[in-house]
């Protein structure tokens, strides 16, 4: 018997072996080697000498990094939670569809999912082109006059997150779909028996039973967006006066672009330490609510 | 609800414009690569007076885009088989065997949901200089084949393979390994396709980290190479459209071929978490 | 048993011809050159491979600006760096102090059959740090004003000589600028008023135009003259002489499509004139001029498109390939007469001295620019994608487009570099 449980034991860390092992080499290494570099002035390749909280100090005299912060937060604020209302709206219009009509209008609300980033920042850096892009002559109406969206700092970072919300909504969509296809039909015709109109029969019976799903794409939004660097770098570069910079664009830079590992891993632990703080604030408020 | 009453056709025009509007900027990329460069900057017209392919034969043939696809797929085949196959492994451990520090596993996994990787870029490029691989196919996968949620998905299907048929098995004298991949693999044949198409998009889709540790235009993957790679001939419009239909090709024709699987893929995904 | 032989046989021959094959040496190499840039550089390219079968150059065009240097930067800590590379001048002071550069001896150089005496002594000494050279100057580029003789015609501001008259001084250049207004130009000064990099050459010209340093003593911007140049810039765009924040291509396209009366941009834009000119698709006659005094001084900001050989703790170029690569900058500068022909000014002395290039137009028209070009200041924070110009995308920038107040603007840069400076 304790030869079996042995062997099981064996085997039990054969299957986990794989997993363990790349989790520790490029994973908690990682983490372990970016708290540790965040003490030294290392540049990015080469060995450096500890300087205690010296990188810190300076991170948090640094005014980059509270702009960057700031845009950040601002980021996450502009996509999170219109992406999740605009995620249901879609989701609660193709819901009630059928067929083959609905499978068709889900792949045009979902194609953006699927696009590579680079191609959806080339895509809509056409189209909001400032001389030859299609849709300047709406902002024209709208707005009076053409504007150079991603120079201006007052629209960088709301067409950033626009285009952010267009390439990401489709996933969301999907996640309300199902989550709206689980909730029985019966719900609904009792309600209407009841004389419910649809708005209370939203109140009362589709939000309460979506609650957990949304709660979930919040969730993910959330940390998702914290993490924002991609469409920054390849729409605006941060500008117009770093106006759109953001954490991991800061990282990016003093590590590649200024060599400057030490200082750069000591923002990269901001970034995680914001992230693992949100979610874990997030985690608690959801669950609080949840009930 | 399935009767057609007037106001569930204005709910259908409402969404059909919308769903078109939503499409629109995908729609514009098309027909502007295909339009001669001088119509591009002409007058706008929502259809080429002229057709012209030429654009797509520059994207073909004078860039380096067949090599980034190879370099996209291959890295991105062997991400998906590998986070695929060491997260099964371990969910199943997980799942149903009992080992010393399977609790502390399971936390750790669980707990690592919250580790941003985009922030571990700079010791990761650290660590993959160490091990030579920057610039290559090993530097690019290496860091992308820890996902734990896979492992978390894993381990709650593999929860709810009823016991009967594990017990069954045993009696039929098969190994752990045995079990896992002649019974739980094929009962979740639907998982593991599901969070493969998901992996698989994901990491074709990845910019930051094949953007950092690749060096060279050959190593490029097509997300990083369409954007970091100036063609020398000026700004083109039709061209840069016609390069970015192009490395959105695979992956689009993929989803339009599988495409139930990949919406089934991720409502499975959803009704997994906790 | 024969054919066994013959195999064995095509086999060796097989082998030993990739063994030919791979003797070739093989250079990597990487530049930033586009637009006209690019087509003449990949042309050389291409020739030079046609005419050395034992050299292969594979080349690589990576963004200009940020993301090439960043590559480079990245590239060369892990020794994956190319064999030759394109560096701006102005980027030299930045590069060296980190060890990004190799240094090139002298033997080297004379093996390579060049000596200093090839150059211009403005430009080569800018490749050398201390006494050390760290590259070879290829060009000397500045900016220039294109200007359309047909709408200056017409509001009474060219000359006899078909060149522009009366914009000398900022009065009588914004006055010309009312009056190409009046005449009904859309535009009368398009400049690429939504990036850092162009703006700086205008801003640092019209501060040298006033004979102040960008630096001195370790003060950034000392005095007024700095206030001064941003704000004849801030004052095009608030008169509506040029338009806000247009990007790069846009603010060519205005002006190559008759909208805009005059442009100031880098002579790399000469091509594109000349090609359109000669197709028939510009439906104007243009011209290109030195930039006008403005200030109190003729001065023009200028830099260099050098070659250097990036340097790697890790992965240390060998001597062999360095005189390969020192094989390829003298040839590519003996053959800069068609870089000529992108707008630039050889380098190159023999080039630069030939009739060919003194005949060659629009160069001949402004070339003596170069008598009075100022080079960014020699220090740390200068050059291409460095922090100068990040400041410059950043405060200067915003403030001539009306975001930002210019006096605050200057502040701004004053902070943000002046710790830089001094670590």
């Amino acid at each position: 018997m304790r030869l079996k449980s042995r062997n099981r034991t064996v085997t039990a860390l054969l299957l986990i072996a794989p997993f363990v092992i790349c989790y520790l080499v490029v994973f908690a290494y990682p983490v372990y080697k970016m708290f540790a570099m965040s003490f030294t002035n290392a540049p990015l390749i080469g060995e450096g000498e500890w300087i205690g909280l010296d990188n810190y100090i300076r991170m948090f005299e640094h005014k980059l990094f509270y702009t960057s912060v700031y845009n950040t937060l601002y980021f996450v604020l502009l996509t999170v939670v219109p992406n999740t209302l605009i995620g249901l709206g879609i989701a609660m219009m193709v819901v009630r569809l059928k067929g083959w009509i609905q499978a068709g209008i889900l792949v045009l609300f979902f194609m953006p999912y699927i696009l590579p980033v680079t191609v959806v920042t080339q895509i809509w850096q056409w189209v909001l082109d400032q001389q030859f892009g299609v849709a300047q002559p709406l902002i024209e109406a709208i707005i009076g006059r053409r504007i150079s969206v991603f120079r201006d700092p007052v629209w960088a970072m709301p067409m950033v997150a626009l285009v952010t919300i267009w390439w990401t909504n489709g996933f969301n969509v999907l996640l309300f779909i199902s989550a709206l296809r689980n909730i029985p039909d019966d719900y609904y015709e009792a309600a209407s028996l009841d004389g419910a109109s649809r708005l209370q029969q939203f109140r009362r019976i589709t939000w309460p039973l979506l609650w957990p799903v949304t709660a979930l794409v919040l969730t993910l939004q959330l940390i998702l967006q914290l993490k924002i660097f991609d469409q920054i770098y390849l729409m605006t570069q941060g500008g117009p006066f770093n106006s759109t910079y953001v954490l991991l664009q800061l990282v990016y830079r003093e590590a590649f672009g200024r060599n400057q590992g030490g200082y750069a891993s000591a923002v990269a632990v901001a970034l995680f330490v914001i992230i693992v703080a949100v979610s874990v604030l997030q985690y608690q408020l959801l669950k609080a609510r949840g009930k | 609800m399935g009767r057609i009453s007037p106001s569930n056709i204005l709910l259908l025009i409402f969404t059909l414009i919308a769903a078109c509007a939503w499409a629109f900027p995908l729609y514009w990329a098309i027909v502007t690569s295909l339009k001669p460069e001088p119509e591009v900057v002409g007058s706008l017209s929502f259809w080429p007076q002229t057709f012209d392919i030429s654009s797509y034969a520059f994207a073909l043939f004078d860039t380096n885009l067949v090599r980034w696809y190879i370099n996209s797929i291959g890295t991105s085949v062997l991400i998906t088989g590998i986070v695929i196959m060491i997260s099964m492994m371990c969910g199943y451990a997980l799942s149903q065997l009992v080992f010393p520090g399977r609790r502390v596993l399971f936390l750790v996994v669980l707990a690592s949901f919250m580790v941003p990787s985009q922030a571990l870029v700079v010791s990761q490029f650290v660590l993959m200089h160490k091990f030579g691989m920057v610039n290559t196919w090993g530097g690019i996968i290496l860091p992308q084949v820890i996902i734990p949620v896979v492992v978390i998905v894993y381990k709650q299907f593999f929860d709810s393979v009823p016991r009967e048929l594990r017990e069954a098995a045993k009696l039929d004298g098969c190994g752990e390994f045995q079990i896992l991949f002649k019974l739980y693999l094929p009962l979740n044949w639907g998982i593991t396709a599901a969070l493969s198409i998901i992996t698989f998009i994901m990491s074709w889709n990845n910019f930051l980290w094949p953007f950092l540790v690749t060096t060279s235009e050959e190593m490029m993957t097509v997300t990083v190479g369409i954007t970091q790679v100036g063609d020398s001939f000026g700004v083109q419009y039709a061209r840069d459209m016609a390069v970015a239909v192009m490395a959105a090709m695979p992956v689009a024709v993929a989803y339009l071929v599988f495409q139930r699987r990949v919406t089934q893929a991720i409502m499975l995904s959803s009704g997994i978490k906790g | 048993m024969k054919h066994f032989i013959k195999a064995g046989l095509s086999a060796a021959i097989l082998i030993g011809g990739s063994a030919i094959a791979s003797a070739q040496t093989q250079i990597t190499w990487w530049d930033f050159l586009e637009g006209g840039d690019g087509v003449r550089m990949k042309a050389l390219i291409k020739e030079f491979n046609e005419t050395h079968p034992d050299i292969n150059i594979s080349s690589t065009t990576l963004e200009w600006g940020v993301p090439f240097y960043t590559k480079v930067q990245t590239a060369t800590a892990v020794g994956q760096q190319p064999d030759i590379m394109t560096y701006h001048l102005s980027r030299f002071p930045l590069a060296v102090p980190q060890g990004q550069l190799r240094p090139i001896s002298d033997d080297e150089l004379a093996e390579a059959g060049l000596s200093p005496d090839d150059y211009f002594p403005s430009s080569f000494n800018a490749a050398k740090v201390g006494d050390q050279l760290y590259g070879l100057p290829f060009d000397i580029h500045s900016i220039v004003l294109y200007y359309n003789k047909d709408a200056l015609d017409k509001a009474g501001l060219l000359g006899e000589d078909g060149k522009p008259k009366g914009l000398d001084g900022l009065e009588n250049f914004n006055a010309a600028l009312a009056k190409l207004e009046e005449s009904g130009v859309e535009v009368p000064l398009s400049l690429h008023t939504d990036e850092g990099g162009s703006m700086w050459r205008v801003f640092y010209t019209l501060l040298a135009q006033q004979g102040a340093p960008f630096i001195e003593d370790g003060e950034i911007l000392p005095g007024d003259a700095g206030l001064k140049a941003l704000n004849a810039m801030t004052n095009w765009v608030a008169s509506g002489y040029s338009p806000e924040l247009i990007s790069y291509e846009a603010s060519i396209a205005l002006f190559t499509s008759g909208r805009a009366a005059m442009h100031i941009n880098g002579v790399w834009e000469v091509p594109t004139m000349k090609d359109l000119a000669k197709n028939g698709d510009l439906g104007f006659e243009w011209g290109a001029i030195q930039i006008p005094v403005l200030m109190d001084q003729k001065a023009t900001w200028a830099d260099s498109h050098a070659f250097a050989i990036p340097h790697s703790e890790a992965n240390p170029i060998s001597a062999e390939k360095v005189k390969t690569v020192l094989q390829i900058i003298a040839w590519m500068n003996e053959h800069s007469l068609s870089w000529a022909d992108a707008g630039h000014i050889p380098a190159f002395k023999a080039v630069a001295e030939s009739d060919e290039f003194k005949k060659m137009e629009p160069n001949a028209t402004y070339s003596a620019l170069a008598e009075t070009a100022v080079f960014d200041p020699e220090i740390s924070i200068a050059g291409v994608a460095g922090p100068i110009y990040e400041a410059t995308q950043n405060f200067i920038v915003p403030a001539l487009n009306g975001q930002l107040d210019p006096e605050d603007a200057l502040d701004m840069v004053r902070d943000e570099l002046q710790g830089l400076e001094l670590n």
